[in-house]
C-alpha cells in the first residue's frame, strides 16, 4: 500500500511539473526588446575580421557597426531570417557562425545524432553480452558467485530491515 | 657563459637520463631486478633535477634580463614588473613545452617518493611510460622548439614585452594550471600502460589510479575555472565559456576523465566495464596531448593560440604513436579483462553510471566533432566553414541536462537492481523540490522555458543529494551527535561519498548560474557624451567623461568614469579603462568593471572613445554569474576532500569508532557504509556497505 502511494506520489509531481512546463510553452510568449532581438541576430554571425567570435560578442570595431545596421534592419520591419540572408548573400555563407542545415553542412548536425545512436546500439550490445555472461557464469558458478549468493537472503533480510527503519524515520511517509 | 648555455646542458643531460631510465626500468622490470628498478628510481630524480635545472635557468634569464636569448627578448621588456617576467616563461611555445616537460618530471619524482604505495610491480613500467612521454617533450625541447636559442648577431637592448591579453593576473596562475592538468593525464595513462603489460588490474591498481586520475581531474577543474574567470574579466564579451577550439581542447580530457572515475566504481564493485576503463584513460592521455598540439598548431583558428609553429607535425606523429602503441597493448590484454560478474538490472547504480558514461562520452563525441568540422569541411574543398555557439549550445546543452538529471538519480539506486518501492520512495523528497521549484519560478516571473525546465532539474538533482546527506546527519544525530558536528564527521568519514556530493553540488550551483546568465543576460551599446546617460535592468549609469594618464613604465590608461545608480540611489563610480602597452599600441588591454550586487553581475566594457567627451560601452547585466565561481570553488573542494589521503589516520580513528560503538549496536547499520566497510562484524560490515550502494 505504502509502495503505490509513493510511486502515485511522485507520478503526480510529474504530472505537476509538466503541467506547469506545458503552461509556459502555450502561454502568450513576451515579445523579446530590440536589444534581445539584436543580440540574437548577432549572435549567429561571425565577426569577420575576429578569430571565432560572433558579432554579438566581439568588441572590434566592425562588429559594433554590424550591430548598428541589424538594429536599423530590425527597426525597419526586416525580419531576423531576412537580415541573416542579406549579410549571408554579401559576405558567404562563412559569416553565418552555425552552419546552415542544408547540403555538406548538415552532416555538422547529423553527425551528433549518428553518435548517439551508434552509442545506443553498443550500450545494449554490451549490456547484452554481459547477461549472456552472467547466465554463464551462474551455470558454472566459481567461489566467487556461490559466495555472494550465500550471503544473499542474509542481506536482503537486513535490508528490508534498514528501508524499514528509514521509512519509518522519513517525513513524508509517517 | 649564459644561464642559457646552462638551460640547454641541463636539457641534453635531461634527454639522456630519461632514455637511460626508459632502458633500466624496463630491464629491471623483466629480470625482476630490485637493484635495476632502485636505479631507475634514481635516474628519474635526476631527470626531474635536470628539468628543473632547465626551468630555473630561462626564469633567471628573464630576470636578468638576458636578451640575446630570443625567448626572452620575445616574451618581455625591462618595464615589466618581476611577476610578468617570470610568468612571461610560459606564455610563448618553447616555454609552455619547458614548463609542461618540467612539470611531468616533477610529477614523477612526486609518483618516485610515493611509489612504495603502488603496486610494485607495475612501478618500473609506470617510470618506463613516463620517461617515454618525457622523452618526447625533451626531445622537443632541445631540437626543434628550444627556448634557449641565442640571436646570432645584434642582440637589441629591450625585449618586445609580454602580450597584453596576457598582463592580468589571471595570467600567473591560469595557464600554468591548465597546462599542468594536460600533463597530468600522463600519470593515470602511465598506470594505464603499465596494467596492460603486466595484464595485473586488480583492486590495488585500481586505487593508484583512481587517485592520479582525481589528482588530474582537481587540477583540470581549476584550470577550466581559472580560464573562464580569465575570458569574464578580460576579454570584454560579458561571457565566460565561448566554445572555442581550445577550450574544447582543455574540456576533452576533462570529460572522459569525469567518465573514468564514475565507471571506476564499477569496476571496484562489481569487477565490469574493465575495457572500457582503459579505453577511457588512454583517451583523456589522448585528448590531452591533442590539446597541447591544437593549441600549438593552429590547426583551427581560435581566439587562445597566441603562437602558430611547425611543431604541430611532431605532436601529431607523438599522438599516432601513442594511439597506435596502446590500442595494440589493448587488444593484445583483450582476453584477460572479461568481466567479473554479470548485469543484473539497468534499474541500478551501475546502469546510472552506464548512463553517465554514455552521456560523457556523447558530449565528448559532438563537441570533439563540431571542433574538427571545419577541418573536415576545408579537406573536402570547401570554405572553411564555423561551428559556433549556437551549435554546441544546441547539441550539449541537452545532453548536460540529461546528465544533471542522471546525477540525481545515481545515489538513489543500487548496486544491482533496486526495489521499486525503495525507489519510489527516495525520489519522493527530490520530486517535490523540483515540483516546487518548476510551480513558483514562473509565477516570480521567469518565463523562459528552457531556464524553468534546467532549474527544475538542478532543484531536483540538489534535493536528492541534499535529502541524501541530510539522511546522514539525522541518524548520527540520533546517536547523540550535534548536527554540525554529525555533518562534519559524516564526511570526514566517508570521504569519497561525500566529497563526490560536494562536487555535485558545486556542478548544480555552477548550472544554475549558466542557465541564469545564459537565458536572462541583458546587454546594451551605448556610445554617451558627458551628462548623458542610459538604463539597463534596474541600473541607471551617467557619463562624466575620460581621463588619460601615462605611468612612468609607458603604459597609457584611458579610463571613462560612471556613476551608477541604483532603484532610485547612487550606488557608486567606476572606472571602466583600457591599457596601452609599449609595444602593443594596436592591442590595448581592457580593464572591465564588474559590480556584483544581488547575485547579478553589471559589467561595463569601455569599447571606444572620442577624447575627454565621448564614448562608447558595452554594457551587460549577468544575472546568477557569482554562482559560477562559487559552484566552481566547491567543485574543487570536493574533489580535494576526494583525493585527500587517509590511511595513516585511519587506524586511530578506526580503534576510536570500535570502542565508541560498542555500546551502540546499531551504529554501524545506521550510518551509510565507509569505502572500506568497518570491521566489527562482517555480517554487518557486509550490510553497511550494502546499505551504502543502495542510497
Amino acid at each position: 500500500m505504502k509502495q503505490r502511494r509513493s510511486l502515485l506520489l511522485v507520478l503526480a509531481l510529474a504530472a505537476l511539473v509538466g503541467a506547469a512546463w506545458l503552461a509556459i510553452l502555450f502561454a502568450t510568449p513576451q515579445q523579446p526588446t530590440l536589444d534581445q532581438r539584436v543580440y540574437n541576430v548577432a549572435a549567429q554571425l561571425k565577426c569577420p575580421v575576429c578569430q571565432n567570435e560572433s558579432v554579438a560578442d566581439s568588441s572590434a570595431a566592425i562588429a559594433q557597426q554590424m550591430r548598428q545596421v541589424i538594429r536599423q534592419d530590425l527597426q525597419k520591419g526586416m525580419s531576423e531570417q531576412q537580415i541573416l540572408q542579406y549579410f549571408a548573400a554579401h559576405y558567404g555563407n562563412t559569416i553565418l557562425l552555425t552552419p546552415p542545415q542544408q547540403g555538406f553542412n548538415l552532416l555538422a548536425w547529423l553527425m551528433p545524432v549518428a553518435i548517439f545512436l551508434l552509442g545506443l546500439g553498443l550500450v545494449s550490445y554490451v549490456i547484452r553480452d554481459w547477461r549472456i555472461q552472467g547466465r554463464l557464469q551462474l551455470a558454472a558458478p566459481d567461489e566467487q558467485t556461490s559466495d555472494e549468493t550465500l550471503a544473499d537472503p542474509e542481506l536482503a533480510a537486513y535490508r528490508a530491515q534498514l528501508e524499514q527503519e528509514l521509512a519509518d524515520d522519513d517525513p513524508f511517509l509517517r | 657563459m649564459h644561464f642559457s648555455d646552462l638551460g640547454v646542458i641541463s636539457l641534453i643531460l635531461a634527454l639522456g637520463f630519461a632514455a637511460l631510465t626508459l632502458i633500466v626500468a624496463v630491464l629491471g622490470a623483466v629480470r625482476h631486478s630490485e637493484r635495476l628498478v632502485a636505479s631507475a628510481k634514481r635516474g628519474t630524480l635526476a631527470v626531474t633535477f635536470f628539468m628543473v635545472l632547465a626551468a630555473a635557468s630561462l626564469i633567471i634569464s628573464f630576470l636578468v634580463h638576458d636578451f640575446g636569448v630570443v625567448y626572452v627578448a620575445d616574451q618581455s621588456n625591462r618595464a615589466m614588473p618581476w611577476y610578468f617576467s617570470i610568468a612571461a616563461f610560459y606564455s610563448g611555445q618553447e616555454g609552455s613545452l619547458l614548463y609542461w616537460g618540467m612539470m611531468l618530471a616533477v610529477f614523477s619524482a612526486i609518483f618516485i617518493f610515493t611509489s612504495r604505495r603502488a603496486p610494485a610491480h607495475l612501478v618500473p613500467y609506470v617510470i618506463a611510460t613516463l620517461m617515454g612521454v618525457q622523452i618526447f617533450f625533451t626531445l622537443m625541447l632541445v631540437t626543434v622548439s628550444s627556448p634557449f636559442v641565442r640571436f646570432t648577431s645584434q642582440i637589441p637592448a629591450d625585449g618586445a614585452g609580454l602580450n597584453p591579453l596576457l598582463r592580468d593576473p589571471g595570467m600567473l596562475i591560469h595557464p600554468p594550471t591548465l597546462l599542468m592538468g594536460f600533463m597530468s593525464f600522463s600519470l593515470p595513462f602511465a598506470f594505464a600502460v603499465a596494467a596492460m603489460i603486466t595484464g595485473r588490474l586488480d583492486s590495488e591498481w585500481l586505487r593508484s589510479i583512481r587517485r592520479w586520475t582525481l589528482a588530474a581531474w582537481s587540477i583540470q577543474t581549476a584550470g577550466l575555472l581559472l580560464g573562464m574567470w580569465w575570458s569574464y574579466h578580460v576579454l570584454g564579451w560579458g561571457g565566460y565559456w565561448e566554445w572555442d577550439p581550445v577550450e574544447n581542447a582543455a574540456l576533452f580530457p576533462w570529460l572522459t576523465a569525469t567518465a573514468f572515475l564514475h565507471s571506476t566504481m564499477v569496476q571496484e564493485r562489481r569487477g565490469m566495464l574493465k575495457v572500457w576503463n582503459l579505453g577511457l584513460v588512454i583517451a583523456s592521455f589522448a585528448l590531452s596531448i591533442f590539446g597541447t598540439f591544437e593549441v600549438r598548431s593552429g590547426l583551427i583558428s581560435s581566439v587562445h593560440s597566441f603562437a602558430y609553429s611547425a611543431i604541430g607535425g611532431y605532436f601529431l606523429v607523438f599522438l599516432c604513436v601513442v594511439i597506435v602503441f596502446s590500442l595494440g597493448l589493448f587488444i593484445f590484454r583483450l582476453p584477460k579483462l572479461r568481466p567479473e560478474q554479470e548485469f543484473s538490472s539497468l534499474i541500478s547504480r551501475e546502469g546510472s553510471f552506464l548512463l553517465n558514461n554514455f552521456l560523457l562520452v556523447g558530449i565528448t563525441c559532438a563537441t570533439l566533432w563540431g571542433t574538427l568540422f571545419p577541418l573536415i569541411s576545408q579537406t573536402f574543398g570547401r570554405l572553411s566553414e564555423t561551428v559556433g555557439a549556437p551549435f554546441y549550445n544546441e547539441v550539449d546543452g541537452p545532453i548536460f541536462a540529461v546528465l544533471l538529471l542522471a546525477m540525481g538519480l545515481g545515489p538513489l539506486l543500487a548496486w544491482r537492481r533496486t526495489s521499486s518501492h525503495t525507489l519510489w520512495r527516495n525520489l519522493l523528497t527530490p520530486a517535490i523540490f523540483a515540483a516546487l521549484c518548476a510551480l513558483i519560478l514562473p509565477l516570480a516571473g521567469v518565463r523562459n522555458i528552457a531556464a524553468n525546465i534546467g532549474f527544475t532539474v538542478c532543484a531536483f538533482t540538489a534535493g536528492a543529494i541534499l535529502y541524501e546527506l541530510w539522511r546522514g546527519v539525522r541518524v548520527r544525530h540520533s546517536h547523540g551527535e550535534p548536527y554540525p558536528i554529525a555533518l562534519v564527521t559524516l564526511i570526514q568519514r566517508y570521504r569519497r561519498r561525500y566529497g563526490g556530493y560536494i562536487v555535485h553540488l558545486g556542478l548544480i550551483l555552477l548550472a544554475v548560474g549558466i542557465i541564469g546568465s545564459h537565458a536572462f543576460q541583458q546587454e546594451h551599446d551605448a556610445n554617451l557624451k558627458v551628462g548623458q546617460s542610459v538604463t539597463i535592468g534596474s541600473y541607471h549609469l551617467v557619463f562624466f567623461g575620460n581621463a588619460d594618464t601615462t605611468d612612468e613604465a609607458g603604459t597609457e590608461t584611458i579610463a571613462a568614469q560612471l556613476q551608477i545608480w541604483h532603484n532610485g540611489q547612487l550606488e557608486s563610480y567606476i572606472y571602466p579603462a583600457r591599457n596601452f602597452y609599449p609595444h602593443f599600441a594596436n592591442e590595448p588591454a581592457s580593464q572591465i568593471s564588474i559590480t556584483t550586487e544581488n547575485l547579478t553581475d553589471l559589467y561595463v566594457f569601455l569599447a571606444d572613445w572620442q577624447g575627454a567627451g565621448q564614448a562608447s560601452f558595452r554594457i551587460f547585466l549577468n544575472p546568477l554569474v557569482p554562482l559560477i565561481w562559487s559552484g566552481g570553488l566547491m567543485m574543487l573542494f570536493g574533489g580535494i576532500i576526494c583525493w585527500w589521503p587517509e590511511r595513516r589516520r585511519r587506524r586511530t580513528i578506526d580503534t576510536r569508532e570500535v570502542s565508541s560503538a560498542s555500546g551502540q549496536t546499531l551504529s554501524i547499520q545506521a550510518k551509510p557504509a565507509s569505502d572500506e566497510p568497518a570491521a566489527l562484524d562482517p555480517v554487518l560490515a557486509n550490510a553497511g556497505a550494502e546499505k551504502e550502494s543502495r542510497t
